[in-house]
């Protein structure tokens, strides 16, 4: 499976070019499991979009909207957003450690994330007690 | 003889899985846009009507294209040829800032 081969006009007609000048072709299984890395990040980033959409509906529903619920909701979407972006420039910074044979880069938005949504958490408790659902 | 359970997998049970990973993912776009536009409609007719004709048939698109992908690397496996690039993946992560956008949109309408 480990093709060592490295061919120039090849890795040109691959985007983006600046990750496939470098190194040579890793393991497929490693790529695939990328990817797969890679797609769940960004379900994990639409499902937080997804509960910022929700809160603000919640507010719609009530018919009262105030200055939490819309920080929530805007952070929730802010958290998604980020990531997005955060989801694709860690699929490029991992291929290229295999393709160059370094080690792989350490998930630096994961324990942001894990903070981020236990205030979230905390906000919504808050948000619960003062004003229901 | 060795036993079976010992070997590796196939890789093409890797491109499969990767394949329904990326028909999940372009599932939950479809799923998380109509709930976006289900809610926006009550404010903006024309937001809704963007993000259905715009955003729907790039989340289809994504599938279609995810199943061409899932081809390509099944075909590159037994002849060591380069599996698919990064123009995808970039293009379903750019899909999603769309969709976050809306959701943002949506928000600071209320």
């Amino acid at each position: 499976m480990d093709s060592q081969r490295h061919e120039p006009d090849r890795a040109d007609r691959r985007w983006p070019r600046r990750l496939y000048r470098q190194g040579v072709e890793p393991d497929a299984r490693f790529t695939l499991a990328n990817e797969r890395t890679f797609l769940a990040w960004l379900r994990t980033s639409l499902a937080l979009m997804a509960a910022g959409v929700a809160v603000e509906a919640l507010a719609a529903a009530t018919g009262g909207s105030n200055v939490l619920r819309t920080i929530l909701a805007l952070a929730l979407l802010g958290a998604g957003i980020l990531c997005s972006i955060g989801a694709f420039a860690r699929w490029f910074a991992t291929e290229l450690a295999l393709r160059t044979g370094r080690p792989l880069p350490a998930p630096r938005l994961a324990p942001v994330l894990g903070v981020g949504l236990a205030v979230v958490g905390a906000a919504t408790c808050v948000l619960l007690l003062t004003y229901g659902v | 003889m060795t036993s079976r359970w010992h070997e590796p997998e196939s890789p093409g049970l890797q491109v499969e899985r990767t394949t329904l990973a990326w028909l999940r993912t372009s599932l939950a776009f479809v799923v998380g846009l109509l709930l976006i536009v289900r809610f926006v409609a009550h404010h903006s007719a024309l937001l809704a009507a963007i993000g259905i004709t715009v955003a729907l048939p790039a989340a289809l698109l994504v599938a279609a294209l995810a199943a061409r992908r899932f081809r390509h690397s099944l075909w590159s496996l037994p002849t060591h040829d380069t599996l698919p690039d990064g123009a995808l993946p970039a293009g379903v992560a750019a899909l999603g800032l769309v969709v976050g956008s809306c959701g943002v949109a949506y928000v600071l309408l209320n």
